[in-house]
């Protein structure tokens, strides 16, 4: 049973999607039930799966391999390693959490729930897959059901209500229509967004047909691709470019990042959930995944790039939040800048700071679903997402105040909460190598704090209209529970880091073993296939030899 | 060279299907012309009946490997004629099946509309087993034949009409030009068969020759620049045959051209590569840039057919055993999605009585099994894991990049997006617009079949694809002496057990 954990994490949402196409909509409980049911069943396996991950051991675990092509080298290969597994605890939670945030969902229920299935388990398996192509698979498949989240389900900004005609006839479709701020439809948000990922997917795409055709190995399999295929020269340049940019569009890197607000902005509030909880750490992890594992030499001479531009990130976004007066914007930009400081923790190539990166994808994904969640509880109770006109609303929301509280806390990183480790080893582990982006981060907490207090203020405390006097706190178990599990989760692994700190660096420490200790492509004598990491099972007798590609 | 047009026994057998289906079309006939009460679903599933038929004698001849070749190698049965003969009949029968409904729209209706496609899938039956320059003239001709009448079917229906005058003077000049090219490359070779030219030497006649047989060919594909006919005519016809249109002949003329590429014309290959490879991406660009401005979903499709035709170029372009494997694969994948999206579009025309893109709006809430079933074929088209169309596209990246045609993967990557953009405005319409009319739309029992036949096409094959590549890559071990992919130089790769 153990060794189907990562199956059941994996097909429980799909089962549960392709369960609630022959429901009615009119059975609300069973609906509910289905979708409730089979996220649950995936998250107790990937909590299963955290805490059975063999630290100690390390490498990857819970390996499943099933044929599926062999013509072109494709198997279903999934495994887990100290990086991914903590993702799939974060979706798994985020799934079932955004489940019960989307419980008074009247319009089309069943539908909305079984989008919101398929792109959690296409998500659930980018962390583990082990083969491009089901990589790539997965990665897609993840990005077309927002389409339709954020269409039929997601909430036009207030400036476009005000530009456009009761029936909202007057759409905006146009693709041109790209550096458009602040006034857009949900249509425009949702093609934005699948144009912008899709576009960068098939850079990503060439990059892995790339390493497919030059390793010369007729396998997608990132196992045996990570231990003999190499590249080197302009070639590998080429690859790890495609792979970083292709990939870093949706962790949202700066100059890539204008889908992503809008895109959070639009989407409902499960969804935006996902999103920036799980669905941006696609581009970091897969970025891990692909370009740290198969091209460690050029991660090392490259990364400097991520460094230059996680400042902007951090700043861009930090400033941006800080002047946005949309609830869900300013939740957005932040999000986006504080992907940055993954990306500085990935950029630094240390253990402790990649181990940060890491668990700040965990601890950022717990945080910034709290906020969605919130902002998407305000929403359906005032229908409006604008600051200025909100207010107050502590008084009727009582426990959303201090929940909202409490999110903000852990999004600034405050002690206790699991964000602080995370920003901690961030910035320690980086000093070394990136002081100047490292003094930039710490203005970039400054800069959080600010505009998250700002919003906080904005939102429930100073007077409130008499038009939000009707609104209602989050009373019943459904309502609360998200929030409760986000929360304690936040500050449980804050107060206890044991566990998911030794998971984390039994799957950094081989990585990062690789990319710095890796002998120089040049001074490499042929036909020797490169040193192996340490946890690698040393492959079989048998096994295609390594190629060393000279084009 | 000489004929011997004495039959043997093993001879007939080989021709046992295009036989019996030629026999059963007379049988068709012959009961429409007695029985003149005759209901016409009934000489519908009639006809199906003699098509399923002659598939399960296909499908015996594929597992017991019965094959060889007639009338002085003019005539070849391998088994890549019968994969391209599944194909054809299996668009054969779901295309009989939309028409079930459709037929009452004909005036004068008699029963030779299941005749004619019927005789014109017996055409494109020949083309994928012709194996000489005079049996790919022939049944060219026997093929289009057919779809001059059924394209004008619409007796009372200007646009009808215009489809059907346009289809057929360009097909009569694409016609004139396959024979002056077929007539040039004798004159310079002296050979009519596909597999004794391999050894020719490349002259100026020859080399034009075969630049018209191409534009002929092309013509019938529909790539660029050969495609100003598809539009119009796909729009004005008759919607069942446009569907048939929009696949079986491609699917055929697919069959030609694989063979006069990669057998005929093996020895040149870097000089047609290029060619090929300027069709592919001109079709793939313009195909996709004008759908973007379509409001017709007919003629939508039609311009989405001659990107899809510029991605099944990028195959012939690599011209590997590999290549050809993808063009096969692909082809199949395209049949099921194409097929199912016009059985949505038939089954939406029927109710709204409108073809035009803005009266999808709010489909899911009319129908939502409808808008599902289109919203499937359209990813699938798009090529959006995990359906069809993307394992398709993907084979034939991988078997392009094995010969480094990077440039046109490059724009076939690019233009995978672009065709994302028109096929998700229609996806908009459907799901996220409110519909002006929120009455349901009912399906009749035979579109609701081909829609499943397409749906599960679609998924099976995209979630687990194995059997079919198996099938496709069975289906062209004679091309396996082509400088193949790098696959059967290096050892297996075993991977990391549990």
């Amino acid at each position: 049973m153990a060794e189907y954990t990562l199956l059941i994490i994996l097909f429980a949402p799909f089962l549960g999607a392709l369960g609630l196409i022959f429901v009615s909509n009119r059975q609300v409980s069973l609906v509910r039930g289905i979708a409730a049911g089979s996220a649950f069943v995936s998250l107790a396996a990937s909590v299963y799966l955290f805490y059975a991950y063999d630290s100690v051991k390390g490498g990857y675990q819970f390996i499943q391999r099933i044929e599926w092509s062999r013509q072109l080298g494709i198997s279903l290969h999934l495994g887990v390693d100290g990086i991914g597994t903590p993702l799939v605890l974060a979706s798994g939670i985020l799934l079932f959490a955004g489940i019960f945030v989307s419980w008074h969902i009247k319009d089309r229920m069943k539908e909305f729930y079984i989008w919101i299935l398929i792109l959690a388990a296409a998500t659930i398996g980018v962390f583990m897959s082990l083969d491009l192509f089901f990589l790539y698979f997965f990665y897609e498949m993840s990005v077309i059901p927002m389409y339709l989240l954020l269409g039929m389900w997601g909430s036009h900004t207030k400036k476009y209500l005000e530009m456009t005609d009761p029936e909202g006839l007057k759409q905006r479709d146009s693709v041109g229509f790209i550096f458009n701020f602040g006034a857009n439809s949900k249509e425009y948000a949702a093609m934005k967004l699948v144009l912008f990922l899709s576009a960068f997917a098939v850079a990503a795409l060439m990059g892995i047909l790339l390493i497919y055709k030059f390793s010369g190995l007729n396998t997608f399999d990132i196992l045996i691709l990570r231990e003999k295929a190499h590249f080197s020269g302009p070639l590998a340049t080429l690859i790890w470019l495609l792979i970083f940019f292709g990939f870093a569009s949706i962790a949202p890197i700066w100059p890539l990042h204008s889908w992503s607000p809008v895109g959070h902005a639009a989407a409902p509030a499960a969804t935006s959930m996902l999103h920036a909880g799980v669905l941006m750490k696609l581009g970091h992890f897969s970025i891990i995944r692909v370009a740290f594992e198969i091209l460690p030499e050029t991660t090392r001479e490259l990364m400097p790039i991520a460094a230059v531009l996680c400042i902007f990130s951090i700043i861009y976004g930090g400033l941006v939040a800080y002047y946005a007066k949309d609830t869900k914007y300013v939740i957005g930009y932040s999000s986006s800048s504080h992907m940055g400081y993954v990306f500085l923790g990935m950029a630094a190539l240390d253990y402790i700071s990649l181990s940060g990166a890491v668990i700040y994808m965990f601890a950022h994904a717990m945080a910034t679903g709290m906020l969605f969640a919130m902002a998407g509880w305000v929403y359906d109770q005032t229908h409006t997402r604008d600051i200025p006109s909100l207010g107050g609303l502590s008084n009727r929301m009582p426990f959303i105040s201090a929940a909202f509280v409490i999110g903000c806390m852990a999004s600034i990183g405050m002690p206790g909460t699991v964000n602080f480790i995370a920003e901690v080893m961030i910035i320690v582990g980086s000093w070394n190598k990136y002081p100047f982006q490292v003094v930039v981060a710490v203005l970039g907490i400054v800069l959080t704090m600010a505009y998250l207090f700002k919003m906080m203020r904005g939102l429930f405390y100073g007077s409130m209209a008499e038009k939000y006097s009707h609104s209602h706190d989050a009373v019943a178990v459904v309502d609360r529970m998200p929030l409760l599990i986000m929360i304690t989760v936040s500050i449980s692994f804050g107060i206890f880091p044991g566990h998911l700190y030794s998971v984390v660096r039994s799957g950094v420490d081989p990585l990062i073993a690789r990319i710095t200790k890796v002998v120089p492509v040049a001074e490499l004598p042929m036909n020797i296939p490169q040193a192996s990491s340490h946890t690698m099972p040393v492959p079989a007798p048998g096994e295609a030899i390594a190629k060393v590609t000279s084009r | 060279m000489t004929f011997s047009l004495t039959l043997s026994a093993s001879d007939l057998l080989l021709l046992l299907p295009e036989l019996f289906l030629t026999l059963w079309l007379c049988v068709v006939l012959a009961v429409d012309f007695s029985f003149k009460r005759i209901v016409q679903e009934q000489l519908a599933y009639l006809t199906i009946l003699g098509v399923i038929i002659t598939l399960a004698c296909l499908a015996w001849f594929d597992m017991t490997g019965i094959t060889g070749t007639l009338f002085g190698k003019m005539f070849v049965v391998d088994r890549m004629a019968i994969f391209f003969k599944v194909m054809i009949l299996l668009a054969t029968i779901l295309v009989i099946l939309l028409s079930i409904d459709y037929v009452h729209r004909f005036s004068l209706f008699r029963g030779e509309y299941y005749f004619l496609v019927a005789m014109s899938a017996l055409g494109m039956m020949f083309m994928a087993s012709a194996n000489d320059l005079l049996s790919l003239f022939v049944t060219l001709e026997f093929a289009t034949f057919g779809f001059y009448v059924l394209v004008s079917y619409l007796r009372d229906d200007m646009a009808s009409n215009e489809a059907g005058l346009k289809f057929f003077i360009l097909g009569v000049f694409a016609a004139g030009l396959l024979a002056y090219g077929i007539s040039l490359v004798y004159g310079e070779t002296g050979k009519l068969v596909f597999s004794d030219m391999s050894g020719a030497t490349p002259t100026t006649g020859l080399v034009i020759g075969f630049l018209l047989i191409f534009a002929a060919l092309g013509f019938k594909i529909g790539a660029v620049p050969f495609h100003s006919w598809i539009p119009d005519t796909y729009h004005g016809a008759p919607t069942p045959v446009t569907a048939f249109l929009s696949i079986a002949p491609k699917v055929a003329a697919f069959a030609i051209l694989l063979r006069l590429f990669l057998v005929a014309l093996a020895t040149f290959k870097p000089a047609w590569a290029l060619l090929i490879v300027a069709a592919s991406i001109l079709s793939m660009t313009y195909g996709n840039i004008v759908a973007i401005a379509q409001r017709n979903i007919k003629r939508l499709l039609a311009y989405s057919g001659i990107a899809q035709v510029g991605n099944v170029l990028i195959g012939l372009a690599a011209g590997t055993k590999m290549g050809t494997d993808s063009i096969l694969f692909y082809l199949l994948t395209y049949l099921f999605a194409n097929l199912g999206a016009f059985a949505v579009i038939m089954a939406i025309s029927n109710s709204v009585g409108s073809d035009e893109i803005d009266d999808y709006r709010g489909l899911n809430r009319r129908s939502p099994f409808l808008a599902f079933a289109m919203l499937i074929f359209l990813l699938s088209l798009a090529g959006v894991p995990p359906l069809a169309g993307f394992i398709g596209k993907l084979y034939i990246f991988v078997a392009a990049i094995k010969e480094g045609l990077y440039i046109l993967i490059t724009v076939g990557l690019v233009n995978i997006v672009v065709s994302m953009y028109y096929y998700l405005i229609v996806v908009k319409k459907m799901y996220i617009n409110e519909p002006l009319d929120s009455s349901p739309i009912k399906t009749t029992g035979p579109l609701r079949a081909v829609i499943y036949v397409g749906l599960a096409g679609t998924l099976v094959i995209g979630i687990y694809p194995q059997p079919f590549l198996d099938w496709a890559v069975a289906a062209t071990l004679m091309f396996s002496n082509l400088i193949g992919p790098a696959a059967s130089l290096t050892p297996p790769v075993t991977p990391f057990g549990s």
